[in-house]
């Protein structure tokens, strides 16, 4: 959280977390390159460069599953939410490491040809209307750009720059990334190998990454309260008992356009806003608020959840919502109110009161 | 959620009942790559006996030239290692062939020097700079035995003939298919390898019907396990297969 834009805001955290980082694809890397050679003592040995290009590609692979299972893991146990902070250094890693992939790959197997070597890449082999001899290389080329543009527009000014709405989205691009590195394994490494070690270990991270976020997705399903329509008026919507929120907590529900909302309880009071933060649209409603300051659990951006506005002199602002009580219920009014609005927070009885 | 749940903020100290957990899954993190690494790594198929014979020397033989449907020559005079008698592909350096040198050399006899290849049966020279290394030489050279085989349908792979011989190693699968045929559009020969011998032959210089270097049908399936008729034909030591694309059919 900062009011002015630097390279990195490095931080105690940030620098463990990417010694860790570093470490993880080093030793990846050591490994592969240096050990496992000589285990398999070949005679004539596999080509350096094709196994440089073997061991960043599937480091590459590995980074990427690790940071797609995060995600999930930081929704289904929010003690893993530490992994997500400082998630960004390690898609930019993943990033160097995909790019040394592919120059490994131009520059062995596409150089020493009269063919310029990027017209080679993209133009030698055209069977797309067949599977056996797909051009995998497609995907991988689909997949690099994709992690390149995640990782130039990963910093909090592109955020800033293109709207959170619109960066989230664009990093969901990860996705279709991933996808395809997969489809790049399957229709190239894999037809190629006899042994079968690599492809059951793709497979099993695949199916890894799906069943975290089918998990993940189930359990986000089933804590946000979806509410009743009210009656008496359309705009309004019937969500919880007032008591079911824990002092210093919210509870999160889903309106009827999908949007979720957090409804904190702060003292015996009780203030709306969305659900979203707008740095990365992480779950606010899972912050931890202290006088009337809610602490987005992602990245630690604050609000204010009676003015939907950061703290001095920060600027970033969300939409609040206006409650009322009815029959000890929390009633919303769907329509939001403009970004950083001030609503009077809603009391609710206490013991003493009833 | 219990208000005890340790709440961790980025930029304030770690909250003391996570370390352990944090701690536990850096070490699980950096184990796994470890793991993954030497499982991958390991589990790496052999490349093959094939090399480049840069410890036996250059060698220089004498031989009749032929260049249809690619560069060969059959072996007058050998080396140590070139036996008289023998035919060797020819290719340039790189993914480079020796034509249109080859063609233009205006004797049938010429003195070739280069580099030997070799995997199993798979022999090739690597002539680098053709225009030097490539010459002709006075006399007449001795008919090659030419003998067709008959006409055979054949299951294998379209490789260049260089990277399988071990320009590469590995040289050959679909991982190294656009490689493959960048090599043989540049000229090297390519080779047909057979999942059984066939008359002897564990390889064999595969060309269009026609006698032609391999047209576009057939380029598209180099590295694809496929099966296809043609005539087997031995030009001097070497096999040669003229394989009709139209009966081309992919294997599983």
């Amino acid at each position: 959280m900062s009011v002015k834009y630097v390279p990195v805001q490095w931080g105690r955290f940030k620098v463990i977390y990417d010694v860790i980082a570093i470490t993880m694809i080093m030793g990846f890397l050591w490994i592969f390159v240096n050990v496992t050679p000589g285990i398999l003592n070949h005679d004539p040995a596999i080509n350096p460069q094709i196994r440089n290009m073997r061991a960043f590609g599937s480091c590459a692979f590995f980074l990427l599953t690790a940071i797609l299972m995060i995600g999930p893991l930081a929704r289904l146990d929010d003690r893993f939410l530490p992994l997500l902070y400082n998630r960004r250094h390690l898609g930019v890693l993943t990033g160097f490491v995909a790019l040394s992939h592919a120059s490994f790959v131009v520059r062995w197997y596409f150089v020493f040809s009269p063919t310029d070597r990027y017209e080679a890449l993209l133009g030698t082999n055209t069977a797309y209307d067949q599977i056996l001899g797909f051009p995998f290389e497609a995907f991988g080329i689909f997949a690099l750009l994709c992690l390149l543009v995640l990782a130039t527009t990963s910093h909090d000014f592109w955020l800033k720059f293109l709207t959170p709405r619109i960066w989230k989205d664009l990093h969901y691009l990860i996705y279709p990334a991933y996808a395809a590195v997969i489809a790049h394994i399957g229709l190239g490494a894999l037809q190629s190998t006899e042994n079968p070690t690599f492809g059951v270990i793709v497979f099993l991270c695949a199916s890894l990454v799906i069943i975290l976020h089918l998990a993940a997705a189930r359990k986000e399903h089933r804590t946000a309260d979806a509410g009743v329509s009210s009656e008496e008026y359309a705009s309004w919507r019937k969500l919880f008992r007032a008591d079911t929120v824990k002092e210093g907590f919210a509870r999160v529900a889903r309106l009827s356009n999908g949007e979720r909302i957090a409804v904190f309880r702060h003292g015996n009071r009780l203030s709306a806003i969305a659900n979203a933060c707008a740095h990365q649209n992480g779950p606010l409603g899972e912050g931890r608020i202290a006088d009337c300051i809610v602490t987005c659990p992602w990245h630690g951006f604050q609000y204010d959840v009676t003015t939907g506005q950061s703290p001095a002199p920060f600027t970033e602002k969300i939409a609040t919502y206006n409650l009322r009580l009815r029959d000890g219920y929390v009633e919303v009014d769907e329509s939001p109110n403009p970004y950083g609005t001030v609503v009077t927070p809603l009391a609710i009885p206490t013991p003493s009161m009833s | 959620m219990s208000d005890k749940r340790p709440f961790f903020v980025g930029y304030l100290p770690t909250p003391r009942e996570l370390r352990l957990l944090l701690i536990s899954v850096a070490v699980a993190a950096i184990t796994a790559f470890v793991v993954a690494a030497w499982a991958v790594g390991t589990t790496q198929d052999n490349p093959g006996d094939g090399r480049l014979r840069f410890d036996l020397g250059r060698q220089t033989i004498v031989g009749v030239l032929e260049t249809s449907p690619y560069p060969m020559v059959h072996v007058t005079h050998g080396t140590d290692v070139i036996a008289t008698g023998e035919t060797l592909m020819l290719a340039g350096a790189g993914k480079f062939g020796v034509e249109p040198h080859a063609s233009r050399v205006d004797s049938p006899v010429v003195e070739v020097t280069g580099v030997l290849l070799n995997r199993g049966d798979i022999r090739m020279l690597q002539v680098p700079n053709p225009r030097r290394n490539l010459k002709a030489i006075d006399g007449e050279g001795p008919s090659v035995n030419s003998k067709n085989l008959g006409r055979w349908r054949l299951a294998g792979e379209i490789c260049d003939g260089k990277c399988l011989a071990g320009a590469m190693r590995p040289g050959r699968g679909i991982a190294h298919k656009a490689c493959a045929e960048l090599c043989i559009e540049g000229g090297v020969p390519p080779v047909f390898v057979t999942t059984q011998p066939v008359a002897d032959h564990e390889f064999m210089l595969i060309a269009n019907g026609d006698g032609e270097p391999l047209n576009s049908e057939l380029l598209e399936k180099v590295g694809v396990y496929i099966s296809l008729e043609g005539e087997l034909i031995q030009r001097g030591s070497l096999a040669v297969f003229l394989a009709n694309h139209e009966s081309i059919e992919v294997l599983p």
